[in-house]
């Protein structure tokens, strides 16, 4: 077994972008389409995509079985792509309570050609949805989720129905608790529902097609902002993240849906006395942070950081460059951060690792390894942030108690290296 | 015909056997002609997950985008690779392995000739990521590392006696840290020494060293063995349960000339680390195993070992086993799945895949041990092996306890705390006291026969108890079939 590493052997300050770091981009997709009651996924693709992607899914995602057709040299250059989805789509089909077949379409039968005129649209039940994410076009997993559920959307979005007037899709992965908080706050401001997106049911997803307007939390729902905007629905940019962005996200929700403005200027103010009274309670002063996931949600968390007091002078993301994130990039970067990379690789991560020296790392797995054989305390970003509150007041209150009970343990991370050093 | 359909895939490419196998020596670095996806799942992501280790970092990937795929090719790529990776200093003292992928076959890219151009050395290994699974793979890169940079290098060596070589221990290879340890003490016992450890213990430039052994113990019978043919020496496999270890260690000794050492660690095991099995044997746990049946889904070592030491040894019933990769005659995951929805045994060895089957089917009285990946799992302790006479003591220690956790599940607890949980409605009285038609007993006899043995006796007594008290809740005089299969079905048997 490989010996424990003590220092980084990655070359530092290096401009190459040689190691890219974002999981495989068709898992985004499959994470969200295989947690859908009664969706049975299959994938179109080789048996070393299908193992691996089918293992993280079964990790991450949902304890389905998935499906595909074999799909090795003799299928893919005698033209059996087509032949072989259609029968895995058939047994898809077939599960108890199936009404959604996704076809995962990745790399190879991208390559290959996968002629969607050629699959079904229905079977019995099933709607049977084509999803392209191919890595090599794809880049990211976060932008492989809007893929997918943009896809799902323009399917299964009701447009027939009547519109559902002060009723908005809330878009994005959140910890629940926070689409409880999210709720329940609109509501007091007049809003009649909200639509939780990506979710288990398929139901939401029609619903969704009837909402008045869109509220895409993260900044790379750019596939289903613009189905939206082609629908004539309003969107609101932003989120409701800290004490700034909460307020404006509030208003502009108000405004967009017209509300009552007293009612929300009184709501968004509450809130934001909640925020004031998180930030005076617990503050993370005088501590340096590199936020570095690949969750396309960074610089909303470096955001929250900085309000609470943190100096975060590097932030990576895997999602390329949009619109969407430019008001968050620009709000940090007048607020001290020297650095917002997109698309970023390992050795941009290291050089700051270098310059920066930060207090903690939240990272990728190889970056946080890195930090860690460093002293520094580092954690996983996919994984304990998700599982976590992180919008409103309350969603403040326990991400900035989770940077501070680690920093706190900071004597560990580096008793840890000196024993192993020793 | 259509093409065949896959369920839960087993079993992954030789893409991953070549990165598996190659990356396992410190002194190579492989870059992997890939998109961004077959690099982060082979590199970081599932190795994560199955050798817990951060992430490999003797790879580079050289980033399939729409460009290369859309005609340019990945020559250009590559070179673009070794170059930085060169400059960055990440290459000194490391072999540099060029390796194709699926996508890099599916657009032709051939790359022998661009990385003949590259570094002195270099070499470029065809995967054949669209054709070949992971065992037929590992066996392969075995094989070709030998050709390339083994036998060129040993000719005149002499195979040095009283040593042998392990050979199989790659990245993914199931609970290897403790099989290893167990086989090296074996040989060790025999009276041999180890010569390497190949591939995960030794580097590439000690390949040539594979012919200095007299002995080659492969681990697995799913690989491996290609490579102990071309050495030539006797070759032997790795053993399972008490009776196919003894032969090992006697064979062993009588190869490497050592019977006498064999012979006596033969003894003093069966006094000392067997003693357990004969203890339990002779216990009340062993009149369990001839009632007990067992589901076994792993790599083919694991599962002729684990059948012929469960079933053959200590008599345990084999509801199937189908091994990795699949024997001709092995049931398929959609027939597995199939099985286990419909009766599973007590004890299902597997799979992430098995385990999630047994979840569809709600199975609550089967136990779950995982014997092999897919499936996220810590295999880094070197206590607990399934090979040799440690892996004899340890499969059934599991099992045993497995037995004792399946009956305390089942003893009853008192209703006054799982009705403070809002549980299950309270049972007013003794059963046995209506009287239940002859349809009746029927249904619960056949409901209760697909059931594990050992918990029967609880179930029984709790179904009884379900039923009678909805009998009451409704006033009937007497339990009829449809009332039975109504509490059949709310209570998920």
């Amino acid at each position: 077994m490989e010996p424990i590493a003590l220092s980084a052997e990655q070359t530092q300050s290096h401009p190459c972008k040689l190691h890219p770091q974002s999981m495989c981009p068709a898992f985004g997709s499959l994470r969200i389409l295989s947690r859908i009651e009664g969706s049975h996924p299959v994938m179109a693709t080789d048996t070393g995509c299908l193992y691996g992607l089918t293992f993280v899914t079964h990790f991450y995602g949902a304890r389905k079985s998935i499906l595909a057709p074999t799909l090795g040299s003799a299928e893919l250059y005698s033209g059996e792509i087509v032949e072989g989805t259609r029968a895995a789509i058939e047994a898809a089909a077939r599960e108890p309570g199936c009404r959604l077949v996704p076809v995962v379409s990745l790399c190879v039968a991208e390559t290959a050609g996968m002629p969607e005129e050629l699959l079904p649209r229905k079977v019995g039940d099933a709607e049977v949805v084509l999803v392209r994410v191919p890595a090599y076009a794809i880049h990211s997993h976060p932008e492989a989720k809007d893929v997918a559920l943009e896809a799902l959307l323009r399917r299964l979005g009701d447009r027939e129905g009547p519109r559902e007037a002060r009723t908005v899709v809330v878009v994005g992965e959140v910890f629940p608790a926070d689409q409880l908080a999210i709720d329940a706050i609109l509501r007091r401001m007049g809003v009649e529902a909200t639509i939780a997106l990506p979710g288990r049911s398929i139901d939401d997803l029609q619903r969704a097609g009837r909402a008045t307007a869109l509220a895409p939390l993260h900044p790379f729902y750019k596939g289903v902002t613009r189905l939206y905007r082609e629908w004539g629905a309003s969107v609101a940019g932003g989120a409701p993240v800290g004490i700034s962005g909460t307020y404006a996200w509030l208003k502009s929700i108000g405004a967009l849906l017209e509300l009552d403005p007293a009612l929300v200027d009184q709501v968004a103010e509450e809130e934001r006395d909640k925020a004031q009274a998180v930030l005076a309670a617990k503050s993370l002063k005088g501590a340096r942070v590199l936020v570095t996931g690949y969750e396309g949600t960074e610089l909303a968390y470096a955001r929250l950081l900085v309000e609470a007091g943190a100096e975060v002078p590097y932030v990576s993301t895997s999602i390329g460059v949009d619109p969407l994130s430019l008001p968050d990039e620009l709000w940090l970067k007048a607020r001290g951060t020297q650095e917002v990379v997109y698309r970023k690789a390992l050795e941009e991560d290291m050089a700051a690792l270098d310059r920066y020296a930060p207090d903690f790392v939240l990272g990728t797995t190889p970056f946080a390894a890195a930090a860690k054989e460093r002293g520094i305390p580092a954690m996983y970003f996919t994984n304990q942030l998700a599982s976590r509150p992180f919008f409103l007041s309350s969603g403040m209150a326990a991400t900035i108690g989770f940077v501070a009970e680690t920093l706190e343990r900071a004597g560990r991370y580096r008793d840890m290296v000196a024993f192993f050093a020793e | 015909m259509p093409p065949a359909l896959i369920r839960d895939l087993s079993d992954t490419s030789g893409y991953w056997a070549a990165v598996w196998t190659m990356c396992a020596m410190p002194d190579v670095h492989v870059i992997a002609d890939a998109p961004v996806g077959c690099f982060n799942l082979v590199a970081t992501a599932v190795p994560d997950y199955t050798d817990a280790v951060p992430h490999i970092e003797n790879m580079t990937p050289a980033t399939i985008t729409e460009q290369e795929v859309g005609g340019k090719g990945t020559s250009d790529k590559v070179r673009w690779t070794y170059d930085n990776l060169r400059a960055s200093g990440a290459l000194d003292g490391k072999q540099l392995i060029v390796i194709s992928t699926a996508e890099s076959e599916m657009i032709g890219a051939d790359l022998s000739s661009v990385v003949a151009t590259l570094g002195e050395g270099t070499r470029f290994y065809w995967s054949n990521s669209l054709s070949e699974d992971e065992w037929a793979g590992r066996d392969r890169v075995l094989r070709w590392l030998w050709e390339q940079f083994g036998a060129p290098h040993a000719t005149g060596m002499q195979p040095v006696p009283g040593t042998v070589n392990i050979i199989g221990p790659t990245y993914g290879c199931f609970n290897s840290p403790s099989d290893l340890e167990e086989i090296k003490r074996l040989i060790v016992g025999a009276g041999g020494r180890i010569n390497l450890v190949y591939p995960m213990e030794a580097t590439l430039a000690d390949t040539p060293r594979l012919a200095a052994a007299q002995v080659n113990v492969v681990m697995y019978r799913e690989f491996g063995a290609g490579l102990a043919g071309m050495l030539g020496q006797p070759m032997l496999y790795a053993p399972f349960g008490m009776r196919e270890t003894t032969e090992f260690v006697r064979e062993l000794g009588r190869l490497l000339g050592t019977s006498e050492q064999a012979e006596s660690f033969i003894a003093a095991e069966k006094r000392t680390t067997l003693r357990a099995v004969w203890d339990l044997w002779r216990g009340p746990q062993g009149d369990w195993f001839g009632t007990t049946d067992v589901g076994i889904v792993a790599g083919r070592s694991y599962t002729e070992g684990l059948a012929r030491y469960l079933g053959d040894e200590l008599g345990m019933k084999i509801a199937f086993a189908s091994a990795r990769p699949r024997r001709p005659n092995d049931p398929d995951n959609d027939t597995i799945r199939q099985m286990l929805h419909r009766r599973a045994p007590a004890f299902v060895f597997g799979s992430i895949n098995e385990k999630i089957y047994l979840s569809e089917a709600g199975a609550k009285f089967a136990r779950f041990f995982m014997a092999a990946f897919p499936g996220p799992t810590v295999r880094r302790a070197v206590g607990t092996p399934f090979m040799g006479y440690r892996g004899a003591v340890y499969v059934v220690q599991e099992i045993v306890n497995g037995l004792y956790d399946t009956l305390f599940n089942f003893l009853p607890v008192d209703q006054a705390y799982s009705m403070m949980r809002g549980g299950p409605p309270k049972i007013e009285s003794a059963p046995g006291n209506l009287p239940w038609s002859l349809e009746a007993k029927a249904v619960l006899d056949e409901a209760l026969e697909k059931l594990p043995y050992i918990p029967r006796i609880s179930a029984s007594r709790q179904l009884q108890m379900q039923v009678e008290s909805l009998a009451r809740e409704r006033s009937l005089e007497e339990i009829t079939p449809d009332l039975v299969r109504e509490a059949l079905a709310s209570s998920g048997i």
